[in-house]
């Protein structure tokens, strides 16, 4: 259980105690590790294309849930609390070599050079320490066995630094630093996710405005920690973003060649406006085309099948939308805000009363606490 | 850590919770082995919990199945947190063509609690009928869509009658914490521990009125959620409409009201020195000693190590398939326990699930269905025996509202087209038509309107319906999977077919004040499904019953194995029919029973 009791105001306070560490008990440690790591048979059944030929992470059942990004919640400042998430790390000792004698982490979450020692769960090979890190944001880091220093073999979000080095990386809640998109690309796939979406029709962008517009700053600021790009319509592209980067890496690729496509079609089709800004009705076209598998100018070598992009895109944007803010995407929760307000009658001031369940602040639960 | 015990029960959802909890109260040594992470409510934290009001958590990220040797190789699945992941444990079923499927049917929650953790929570006891249908069936020669006779020779009575299990269904209640009401059910009680229900969400309006109209006694659907403070187990209720969330059925329960196994009976003795729960251990095998007696249970710890405890007495409670299967699995390893638990051909056999389907319309008006239990009415009409006569049906059946469900935006566009985990999201993904104008107008349509009444009922049991070890497919633990052969007997189909028309009624007279002419949407039983053979409605029974006769079952009539002195099997598995209703409130009634034996010889 976690015991750390932070207050603090800001922003910079906030960084100044980001990787304080704190107590989880074995149970929370093991409830991950025995479901996801512990097996004998090490087939490659977790390989959906996003690993390499040689990567042992295959044989790992979701590894991208390492480390494990939690909610966090202290009694004294439930609000401040709202703003932090618990981060554990956990490191499997090999099994054909003796355990280490020393497992630590280091990284950009931690003050600086701070290696923070890894306890040991008693008779299991696993090492872990939970550190605070505020919500919003993106870190690298590296593991310390027996002074080596090496990247998380579990996890498989990386990042290449500008001097060339590689870090294991992972972000917390909320956060809306692009990661696995261009500008260009973030550009033209929000373009595609407004046309799926109900809120692009006339009557759901009045609604969008006058939504974003009545919210104060410090209502966002609460209710929705890693300030949210409001001017980017319920914020799917940004949900899309964080999910090829961890849960669904494996479709990264059916992204990066599909929005490279449309770009070229688009340039070619409209070569003297920005792919991003061309008519409505150019992505309404490009959109039935799509669905009908059929595509002029397509590529077909590059990608064989663009409805089926479609039909991934459209998953992935529904559920962006309608999905726990804290995934990045239903931007100040318009999403549901949307429903909300557009289903009522005489007696209901809302036929979808979504914030009576949820955690305050984001919702009105008194008891339930996310 | 102490390895000895007077019992150990492997499983802590429905048939294991209860036995642990009362043995462990009488001060014998009790271990509960379960392979599932222990989730653990804000209460137990004093912070967050590890269930959460997250639709991504009920159904995560695409997968891709990628066990060999299967047809549906390389097709995506959803699995919940908490359901095991179906590469590493897959569940394998022979499909119509021949080809085999690894299905996440048949798998309840993977978790401390079970499926208990997970379920819908609808709570109701089988009716006396259920206990005796050989008998009610012997003489008749007026049930359709039976040409070989097989119910006949198929049904059997159950060697304890529903007087017998009476008691235990009282305990139960009392123990578990069940809001609810009793007047109209067919299902006489000597005492009444139902807690009182909230007030209905106002779409079930609808269905009071379609049964009043057709004279179906109704009453409020027995849920396994607390409504007021429930002294057995020390939970508080927090007051007012807080256990109406809409995250129900497939949530787990942050505050610990639904009644699940962990909160209503382990939680409280978890703290008592003769009781310990290792969470995060698989049973991989059981192991005889020298004797007639099994005495060593083998298991991998969370770190994949192996560990042995020994019982005085073993309790298998893995839910029916995998409890089905760890029995063949020691089998392979030990040849006197293979030698004594296939003293005849029936383990396995004789796998059961539900007939199970419904009906389903697009209401008039609209309604916040978030602020809802999973069901509001229920009625024992089509249990009643004229009602069968009628229809020329072997058994009877429940019949109830689900007011929950695709109460969400996300589960109400994943399960658009189709309801079960199998195929989740296929539906919408494949409707590229529902977008922009189109997806508004699709979500005025249906988001709040939707109502479905369901049906629960006893499927034909048969011998080739069954459990077997999957000659090639293994598990992460190098072990064979779970290898399920079923199909639906014609009298299934034709029952399926009479219920969903009942279901269907309801809202026809429901939806336009009485009349009968108010349009339905979709009325059907799982055997229509895509992947019919698979669905298995999240009930998972039989494959081990029990009997008189120790030629005809794998169990005697206190749950044990025959020609075992201490194996005992309290999970779905022991039933030799289905039951009309849903399965859980009868496997944890028929667990307290069983403590009460294993009391007596402890
Ligand atoms: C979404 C959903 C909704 C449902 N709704 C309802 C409902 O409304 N009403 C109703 O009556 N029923 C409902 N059910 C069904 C209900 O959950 C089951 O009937 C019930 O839990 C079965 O009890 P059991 O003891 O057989 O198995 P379970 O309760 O599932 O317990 C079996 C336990 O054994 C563990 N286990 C398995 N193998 C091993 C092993 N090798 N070693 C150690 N542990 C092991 C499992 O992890 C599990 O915790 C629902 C189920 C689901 C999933």
């Amino acid at each position: 259980m976690a015991t750390g009791v932070v207050t603090i105001t800001d922003d910079r306070s906030r960084a100044f105690l980001s990787g304080r560490i704190l107590e989880k008990d074995d149970t929370y440690i093991l409830n991950y590790a025995a479901k996801h790591l512990a097996r004998t048979n090490n087939d490659r059944r977790h390989d959906y294309g996003q690993y390499g030929s040689a990567d042992p992470r295959a044989t790992i059942c979701e590894a991208w849930r390492f480390p494990i990004i939690d909610g966090h919640y202290n009694e004294i400042d439930e609000t401040e609390a709202y703003h932090w998430n618990e981060v554990t790390f956990i490191y499997r000792a090999p099994q054909d070599r003796p355990a280490p004698d020393e497992v630590a982490v280091i990284g950009t979450f931690a003050p600086i050079y701070t290696a923070l020692p890894m306890r040991r769960v008693a008779d299991t090979p696993y090492f872990t320490v939970t550190a605070l890190v505020p919500k919003g944001e993106v870190h690298t880091y590296k593991y310390k066995v027996d002074g080596e220093f090496q990247l998380d073999p579990i996890n498989p979000q990386q990042t290449t630094l500008d001097n060339g080095a590689v870090w294991s990386r992972f972000f917390t809640q909320g956060c809306t630093q692009r990661l696995s998109f261009e500008r260009w690309e973030m550009d033209i796939l929000t373009r595609l996710t407004d046309h799926i979406l109900p809120f692009r029709t006339e009557e759901g962008q009045r609604f969008l405005q006058q939504y974003y517009e009545s919210l104060d700053r410090q209502t966002k600021e609460q209710r929705y920690p890693g300030a949210y790009r409001f001017d980017e319509s319920v914020g799917v592209a940004n949900f899309i973003d964080k999910l090829v980067a961890r849960e669904e890496n494996h479709h990264l690729i059916d992204y990066k060649i599909c929005l490279g496509e449309i770009k070229s079609l688009f340039r070619r089709r409209n070569p003297f406006v920005e792919p991003h800004q061309v008519p409505r009705e150019m992505y309404v076209e490009l959109y039935d085309q799509m669905a009908s598998g059929n595509v002029p100018g397509w590529n077909y070598q590059a990608y064989n099948n663009p409805r089926y992009f479609l039909q991934l895109l459209r998953r992935h944007t529904i559920t962006g939308a309608f999905a726990h803010p804290k995934y990045g995407g239903n931007a100040g929760a318009s999403g549901w805000a949307y429903l909300s307000e557009r289903y009522k009658d005489a007696a209901n001031p809302t036929l979808f009363d979504w914030r009576r369940v949820l955690e305050r602040p984001l919702g009105l639960d008194p008891i339930y606490r996310g | 850590m102490e390895n000895q015990f007077d019992v150990v029960i492997i499983g802590s959802g429905a048939g294991g919770a209860p036995i642990a909890n009362v043995l462990a109260r009488q001060g014998k040594s009790v271990l509960v082995l379960e392979k599932g992470p222990l989730f653990r409510t804000q209460e137990d934290t004093k912070g967050l919990s590890d269930f959460k009001r997250d639709e991504l958590m009920a159904t995560g990220g695409e997968k891709r199945i990628r066990v060999n040797d299967v047809a549906n190789w390389g097709e995506s699945y959803y699995s919940s947190h908490v359901e095991p992941d179906l590469n590493d444990e897959p569940h394998v079923y022979r499909d119509f063509d021949g080809r085999d499927r690894a299905t996440i049917e048949g798998y309840t929650a993977q978790c401390v609690g079970g499926g208990t953790q997970l379920y819908g929570a609808v709570s109701l006891r089988f009716a006396p009928d259920d206990f005796r249908l050989k008998t009610l069936n012997e003489s008749r020669n007026d049930i359709r869509n039976d040409p070989n006779e097989d119910v006949k020779r198929e049904a059997r009575d159950w060697p304890i009658s529903y007087e017998d299990l009476e008691p235990y269904y009282t305990i139960a209640e009392q123990m578990i914490g069940i809001n609810g009401t009793r007047q109209n059910q067919l299902k006489p009680a000597s005492q009444d521990f139902y807690q009182k229900p909230l007030p209905p969400n106002p779409i079930s309006r609808f269905v009071e009125i379609g049964m009043d109209a057709l004279g179906m006694k109704r009453y409020r659907t027995p849920v396994a959620v607390i409504t007021e403070d429930h002294p057995p187990s020390g939970r508080k209720y927090p007051g007012g409409d807080a256990a109406k969330t809409g995250y129900v059925n497939r949530y787990g329960c942050p505050l610990g009201l639904k009644s699940n196994t962990w909160v209503a009976l382990l939680r409280p003795v978890s703290n008592l020195p003769n009781f310990e729960l290792r969470p995060n251990c698989t049973v991989t095998h059981l192991g005889m000693d020298g004797g007639g007696a099994v005495r060593h249970v083998h298991y991998r710890d969370a770190g994949g190590t192996e560990g042995t405890v020994e019982g005085k007495i073993i309790v298998v409670a893995c839910s029916a398939i995998e409890s089905v299967r760890l029995l063949m699995l020691s089998a392979i390893r030990d040849g006197e326990f293979a030698r004594r638990i296939y003293q005849n051909d029936l383990l396995g056999k004789y796998f059961l699930t539900h007939c199970f389907g419904g009906a389903e319309a697009i209401m008039p008006g609209r309604f916040d269905k978030s602020i809802s239990m999973d069901s509001d009415w229920a009625t024992d009409f089509c249990a009643r025996r004229e009602f069968l006569q009628e229809e020329g049906l072997w058994a009877g059946g429940a019949i109830y509202n689900n007011t929950s469900d695709q109460c969400l935006p996300i589960s109400l566009a994943r399960t658009h087209g189709s309801q079960d985990i199998d195929t989740i999201w296929k539906s919408f993904v494949e409707d590229t038509s529902l977008t922009g104008d189109r997806l508004a107008a699709f979500l005025d349509e249906n988001f709040g309107t939707r109502l479905s009444v369901s049906f629960m009922a006893n499927q034909v049991p048969l011998k080739t319906n069954r459990i077997e070890l999957h000659p090639t497919i293994r598990d992460k633990w190098g072990l064979p999977s779970a290898y399920i052969i079923k199909t639906w007997h014609p009298h299934d189909r034709y029952l399926m077919d009479v219920f969903a028309e009942q279901c269907a009624q309801i809202l026809r007279f429901g939806g336009d004040g009485g009349k009968g002419q108010y349009p339905v949407y979709e009325k059907g039983g799982l055997y229509q499904a895509e992947n019919g053979l698979a669905r298995i409605a999240n009930h998972v029974l039989g494959g081990a019953r029990f009997g008189t006769d120790r030629s005809d079952s794998v169990l005697d009539p206190q749950c044990r194995a025959w020609e075992f002195d201490n194996l005992y099997v309290t999970d779905g598995s022991f039933m030799p029919t289905s039951g009309g209703a849903n399965p859980t409130l009868t496997i944890q009634a028929n667990s307290f029973r069983v403590a009460d034996i294993l009391l007596q010889r402890l």
